[in-house]
């Protein structure tokens, strides 16, 4: 299974207001392929899009936030998962894209070439909605369904290495993209973020 | 050593005041009488975790959301917290309110923290974290609603070191 085929599945089955977390790599650059839009916080470092996105889903209960993350980001900071389950979120798709490597660091083998088992961690994390799609009629199955109903779903896609050649350059910086994403919300929330008037100063 | 019972007023009033919202945090001795006062308290977004990087990531994906974030840190637990420091709160130039009970300052006899003296303050100038360091408790509640309007203003994180009569 292809992780770019995966991405095409997710980009037509996800809401435009959805918000869309992904690590820094081959993920974001494809999925900027895809859905480019400043609902994305594109290229967050590894270890990080798990946190993030809690910290969104929490703050805003209301919007759908999807994770895309890699095995390698993620078996960085596996706590994560423990933490967001026990926020018992309602509007959480979670996805692992395990190519079971580093692949933007090299290609070398990640834990779960070896024995760890993503799945298995999360279940026993005490995320309760947990899938494993080993192909494209399943992942979009399960991607489908957790996109569909409320809850905190974890899907792991077991893909294939290797990108897609010639996609566009990602070009934003994490300042810009802060920016933009920020003011994405504030358009779409009515909230002010940036530059709020501070009456203590 | 625990943040004094006065200081723990003094620290809930100021976050109040500052207009924090959103609390990560990771049980600490320290801190203990002021996380459970903050997880009771329904004007603060309590968010334990299980590491401060997690906090720090957390914290942001908040603000990011309209949130105004702080995290209760120890010394020990900022060292764990420079990856997401770095990455996120300097890269991306985002703003996190640290509040942070200066254990292994001058005065603190637990020799297991002498070493958080000699990382603490430096670690903060290299991460270019602007702080300021408070030993009267009246001092604390100001300390905090100015490092509030500065991280918010210079979009980067500002840090509250509590220390002296703070903390005993």
């Amino acid at each position: 299974m292809k992780r770019f085929e995966c991405l095409k599945i997710l980009a037509s089955a996800l809401d435009p207001s959805a918000l869309m977390v992904a690590n820094v790599g081959p993920i974001s650059r494809e999925w900027n392929a895809l859905r480019p839009s400043d609902a994305n916080l594109l290229q967050v470092n590894l270890g990080l899009c798990a946190a993030v996105g809690m910290g969104l889903a929490i703050s805003l209960p209301h919007r759908q936030v999807v994770i895309l993350d890699g095995d390698g980001n993620l078996l960085l900071n596996l706590a994560s998962l423990a933490d967001m389950a026990n926020q018992e979120l309602k509007n959480v798709v979670h996805i692992v894209l395990d190519n079971e490597a580093y692949e933007g660091g090299g290609g070398l083998r990640s834990a779960t070439a070896g024995k760890a088992n993503l799945a298995l961690i999360a279940e026993g994390a005490g995320i309760k909605n947990v899938h494993v799609a080993t192909g494209l009629d399943f992942f979009e199955k399960a991607a489908r369904e957790a996109l569909q109903s409320a809850g905190h779903h974890f899907v792991v896609a077991k893909v294939e290495k290797g990108s897609v050649p010639e996609l566009p350059t990602l070009t934003l910086d994490g300042k810009e993209a802060k920016y933009r994403f920020a003011r994405y919300i504030e358009r779409t929330e009515g909230k002010q973020i940036l530059k709020p008037r501070y009456t203590h100063i | 050593m625990k943040l004094q019972p006065r200081a723990v007023e003094e620290v809930l009033q100021g976050l109040k005041k500052a207009g924090v919202d959103f609390v990560s945090l990771l049980p600490d001795s320290d801190f203990s009488e002021l996380q459970e006062r903050v997880g009771n308290d329904l004007d603060f977004t309590c968010v334990p975790v299980s590491n401060e990087a997690i906090g720090v990531g957390a914290c942001a994906g908040a603000w990011l959301s309209g949130k105004k974030p702080a995290l209760l840190v120890p010394t020990s637990g900022l060292l764990v917290a420079t990856w997401p420091l770095t990455s996120l709160c300097m890269a991306w130039g985002l703003p996190l309110l640290l509040l942070i009970p200066y254990r292994g300052d001058i005065g603190d006899a637990f020799w297991l923290m002498g070493p958080y003296k000699d990382t603490t303050e430096p670690l903060l100038r290299v991460l270019h974290i602007p702080f300021v360091t408070v030993a009267k408790t009246e001092e604390i509640s100001k300390a905090i609603i100015d490092a509030q309007g500065s991280t918010i203003s210079w979009q980067r994180p500002v840090a509250v070191l509590l220390t002296g009569e703070t903390i005993k």
